[in-house]
Order: structure tokens, then C-alpha cells, then sequence
């Protein structure tokens, strides 16, 4: 049995936008699944059908083995969900969110206030528990939001960028406490536009882009996927200076894949470590001079620019902490 | 039944949530009490001859009531924030039954309006608004003051599920006024000129208002109890339809 499946599972919201435009999923228990995609390309709309908020509109999903349309209830039982941008009301105090929380998932009054005590533990918010969540900072609401989630044992847990805007300690933290759930079997479903999470936490990547996945498999493959080295030649000068490198370069032998990002220009090419020399020779001849020069293998970043022509473009950091 | 226990659960959060603000509270209390004196003070002196009110302050003390507990309402206000947060869809997250999520809100409404209105009476018998139906008349009043505050916060809670907007809640508050004031708040509607009398005469306000007054003016009158109770079950069975309604029906 898979933790989540979906077949053709699609959602349109009138007119006739194809916010999912039909995505198969199949993940086993006990993996970390990461949804990479940029804001608008789908990504909290398959969340939110997942986790029994909005109906799909085409195909099917079940969750924990039950169906989210027709059995949410038993779905909700099974799953923790922490939705982008914390959900929280923020004249409670964290302890007394926590113990609601609890209640509401059936405890009793003692019992709900022993889990909230072990919860405001886990993610290190005892000495703050009974300051009101509107003076907290974004990351200590982040962790709030994810300890409500976990209230009831969840064996899914779906975080909705659970990082966005986050500094890089909070952030830090989070991918602790979801290693350590995934550790003791939780099976994680997290979206994000940052690649480096995707990279980081999860067994399988997919990449959405535009209401359909476009890419799916371990990072490991997606990045093997590509073929080739990543060369990256930053020349010396301005646009103009960009464009004629890129051209020049895509004269080298076996006509490599070129694209100019930035002041940059990347060039996808077989064994790079040999194409440098050829490179270098080649810029020089043409007269370009050579600021930078690097060599690496393919990145999560240079897999979702070969699949969607662009790069992931995610929100600015800071944005609420 | 998991029904009430977590509409308990969910009616104490919101009630934690106006003891944090308790501004709101005292504005809530202030409002009706200042309309009640400067009103008493205005017509009192002249109320017998002018339409034979002789106890003017009991006159206008469920009016200073039904203010309350219209101002009380925020059960609405309160749904639309939790959407906005986003914190509806956590609570919706849980097994709570969906009905708790609103109930417990209604709920939170009509306590703070039985206390308002425990006040508002209490300063009314001691300013001389007289209780001709005594202790057992007083409980009724509050009783009276939670139905209506049940039913009526209902209008502003199923706009809140529909639209999660402000704004949208906000026409509540518009729909009372008139609906108050079409009602002989001032005067019976006896002394009104033929169109507002009749108005007044189609208005469920008019009821809750006259059934109320009667226990503070005249005793025990079933006949004008039924009738406030009739129209309080009235707008009850508008105002659920309507929440029920925005539910099912419900965008965001």
C-alpha cells in the first residue's frame, strides 16, 4: 500500500484555470517527498486536495489507503498538516493552542496538556509556551504550526513550505525536526521552491511546473538525468558581452546545449573537466575576457531549468521572520 | 457527543479571546448604557403625556438590551479572522464535527451577551426601570437576551463562511439598525404614523422587544412571550438555513 496515491488527480477553478491539470503520484511509506515548484505552479492546490480541504475537480487521491473525497474523515485522522504561512491564532498562547489542538483530536484535558507540554519540547518552545503566539517570531510560529500538527501521531505529515521566509537558523531547525519524524517512520510530503531543501530532506523529488509534474525520481537520477558537467563562464563586460560568448560557445565541438542566466552563460557539456581548456581557448580567440570560470555537476537548479525553461524563482528570504 | 464537548471547547478559546481584549467588551457595554441614559433623559419627563409611558426607564431598558447583544456579536468577525489566518483550516483539519467550528463561536456570542445584559438590568433596576416580573422574569430576560443573541449572530456567521470578508460581515450591523429602530424602540408603535406602524408590525424585532418590555412593565404576560419567542424561533430558522447554506456552499 502507498502512503499517498493519486491517479490524473486534477483540479480547475472556473473560468477554466488548470491549477493541477492531472498528476499521478505513488509514494511508500517512510520516504520524504519533495514537491519542487514555484509559486502558481500548482503545488498548494495538490496539497490542499491531499489533505481533504478543496475536492478535486478530476481524478483520485487516497491518503493512508482512504480516499479523500469520500473518507476524509479517516484521511484527517491519519495526517498532520502544517500549510504555508502558519495558520495560527495568535491571541492564544502556545500552550493553550496546543492543548485545543489536542483536545480537538479527542484527548482528554490531562491528557491534551501533557501532549502539548511534550510537543512545546520537541520543537524547543517550552520557555516561550505561554506567551501569546502573536509575539513570536515567524520561525518560532513555524515550529508552533508544526508541533500542532504532529499533535496526534500523524503517519503523514504534509508541510506546505514549511521554510519560505524563514533565516537560515529557523530553517535549519525545521529540517531537523523533519529528519528526525522521517527517522521514526513518518512519511513527509513537503512542498518548496527551494531547491536545496528538496535536495537535502527528500528520497524522491517531483517537479511541478505549470499544473503538471514534469520531472520525478531521487535527486540522485534527476541530476543524472541531465548527462552532462555544468560549466559556468561569467565574461567580462555587460549583456552584449553575455550573448556573443553564448554564441561562440555553441560553436565547440558537438554543438553542447548553451544558456545565458544572468551575466552568466552555462554550458551543458559531456566530461567537463576537458571542455575547459577548449573553452577558455575559444573565448580567448573571440576576444572575450574571462571574469569566472567554474566547473560542477548538474544541481536540482539545473535540472528544473532543462524541464521548464526557467529557473525556480522563490520568494525572498525574510520575508516574514 | 462530540458535538457539544468541542463546541464547548471551541466556545471557552473564543471566550479566552474577549477576556484579551476586554476594550472591545467595555466599548460593547458603554455604547447601549450612554443611548439608555441620554434617551431616558431626553424623553422620560415627558413620556406619560406624550404616549402614556409612565415608567420610561423600563421602557428603553430592552432596548439598551437587544443593542448589546446585537453589538456582542462578533462570532462572524471572529470566523472571517480565522479564515484569513488561515487558522479555519487547521481547526477544519481536526475531527472536530464541522458544525463545533461555528457553534463554538455562537456560542461565545451568547454568553457575552447574558453577561452584558446581567449588567445592563442590573443598572437599569438600580436607575428605576422596576422588574414587574421579578427574579424568575430577570432569568427569562437573560434567556430571552441568549436565544436572540443565538439566532441573530447567525446572519453575520453564515455571510463570514460565504465570503470570508469583512466587509461582508460588517452589512450585519447595517441590517440591525433599521431593524431596531423600526421597532417601537422610543415609542409604542401605537402613537406611530401608518407606515412605520406597520413596519414595526411585520418586524420580529417588535416582538422580542414588546415581550421583553412586558416583563419589566407589566409582569407576566404569555401571550406577549410566546410572540417574542415565535419571532426569535423565526429568525432561528432564517438565519441557520442561511449558515447551513454557506457551508455547503462555501468558497474559501
Amino acid at each position: 500500500m502507498y502512503a499517498i496515491q493519486a491517479e490524473q488527480l486534477a483540479r480547475t477553478f472556473k473560468p477554466d484555470i488548470h491549477a493541477v491539470a492531472g498528476i499521478d503520484l505513488a509514494i511508500e511509506p517512510g520516504k520524504v517527498f519533495g514537491f519542487l515548484g514555484q509559486n502558481g505552479s500548482g503545488k498548494t492546490t495538490t496539497v490542499r486536495m491531499l489533505t481533504t480541504l478543496l475536492r478535486p475537480t478530476g481524478g483520485w487521491a487516497r491518503v493512508a489507503g482512504f480516499d479523500v473525497t469520500s473518507n476524509g474523515g479517516a484521511v484527517r485522522q491519519r495526517i498532520g498538516v502544517a500549510l504555508q504561512e502558519a495558520g495560527l491564532d495568535e491571541v492564544q498562547t502556545g500552550r493553550e493552542l496546543l492543548t485545543l489542538h489536542a483536545q480537538l483530536f479527542g484527548m482528554g484535558r490531562r491528557q491534551a496538556r501533557e501532549r502539548a507540554e511534550e510537543l512545546l519540547a520537541i520543537v524547543d518552545l517550552t520557555e516561550s509556551a505561554d506567551r501569546r503566539v502573536a509575539g513570536y517570531s515567524g520561525g518560532m510560529q513555524r515550529r508552533l504550526d508544526l508541533a500542532a500538527a504532529l499533535v496526534h501521531h500523524p503517519e503523514i505529515l504534509f508541510l506546505d513550505e514549511p521554510t519560505t521566509g524563514l533565516d537560515p537558523i529557523s530553517r535549519e531547525a525545521i529540517w531537523r525536526y523533519v529528519a528526525d519524524l522521517n527517522r521514526q517512520g513518518v512519511t513527509v510530503f513537503l512542498t518548496t521552491q527551494y531547491l536545496e531543501e528538496a535536495d537535502r530532506l527528500a528520497d524522491e523529488v517531483a517537479i511541478m511546473d505549470a499544473g503538471t509534474i514534469v520531472a520525478q525520481g531521487s535527486p540522485e537520477e534527476l541530476k543524472a538525468s541531465i548527462g552532462t558537467d555544468v560549466v559556468t563562464v561569467r565574461p567580462a563586460g555587460h549583456d552584449g558581452v553575455t550573448l556573443k560568448a553564448a554564441e561562440t560557445l555553441r560553436t565547440l565541438e558537438g554543438s553542447p546545449e548553451v544558456r545565458v542566466v544572468g551575466d552568466s552563460v552555462v554550458v551543458y557539456i559531456p566530461e567537463g573537466a576537458r571542455a575547459i581548456a577548449p573553452i577558455v581557448l575559444l573565448l580567448t580567440e573571440s576576444g572575450t575576457e574571462i571574469t569566472d570560470i567554474t566547473l560542477a555537476r548538474p544541481t536540482l537548479d539545473d535540472v528544473f531549468l532543462r524541464k521548464t525553461g526557467h529557473h525556480i524563482e522563490a520568494a525572498p528570504t525574510g520575508a516574514h521572520a | 457527543m462530540r458535538l457539544i464537548r468541542d463546541s464547548g471547547i471551541l466556545m471557552l478559546r473564543s471566550l479566552r479571546e474577549s477576556m484579551r481584549q476586554p476594550a472591545i467588551e467595555i466599548g460593547n457595554l458603554f455604547i447601549p448604557l450612554f443611548f439608555f441614559a441620554v434617551t431616558v433623559g431626553a424623553i422620560s419627563s415627558i413620556s406619560e403625556q406624550a404616549f402614556g409611558v409612565s415608567n420610561f426607564t423600563g421602557f428603553q431598558l430592552p432596548v439598551a438590551m437587544l443593542q448589546a447583544i446585537a453589538g456582542s456579536a462578533v462570532a462572524g468577525a471572529g470566523i472571517v479572522n480565522d479564515i484569513q489566518k488561515g487558522y479555519f483550516d487547521k481547526l477544519a483539519l481536526t475531527p472536530t464535527p464541522r458544525p463545533a467550528l461555528v457553534l463554538g463561536r455562537m456560542l461565545a456570542d451568547a454568553v457575552r451577551a447574558v453577561v452584558l445584559v446581567g449588567v445592563i438590568i442590573a443598572v437599569g433596576i438600580l436607575t428605576g426601570a422596576g422588574m414587574e416580573s421579578g427574579p424568575l422574569g430577570t432569568l427569562l430576560l437573560l434567556v430571552i437576551a441568549a436565544a436572540f443573541s443565538l439566532s441573530y449572530t447567525g446572519f453575520a456567521v453564515s455571510l463570514a463562511l460565504k465570503t470570508g470578508s469583512n466587509q461582508a460581515v460588517q452589512l450585519s450591523f447595517l441590517l440591525f439598525f433599521p431593524l431596531l429602530f423600526l421597532a417601537p424602540a422610543f415609542a409604542p408603535k401605537e402613537v406611530f404614523s401608518g407606515w412605520l406602524e406597520f413596519l414595526a408590525t411585520i418586524n420580529p424585532v417588535t416582538y422580542i422587544l414588546e415581550g421583553s418590555r412586558s416583563l419589566v412593565l407589566d409582569g407576566w404576560e404569555p401571550g406577549r412571550l410566546l410572540k417574542a419567542f415565535a419571532a426569535i424561533a423565526g429568525i432561528a430558522a432564517v438565519t441557520i438555513s442561511m449558515t447551513v447554506w454557506a457551508y455547503r456552499t462555501r468558497k474559501v
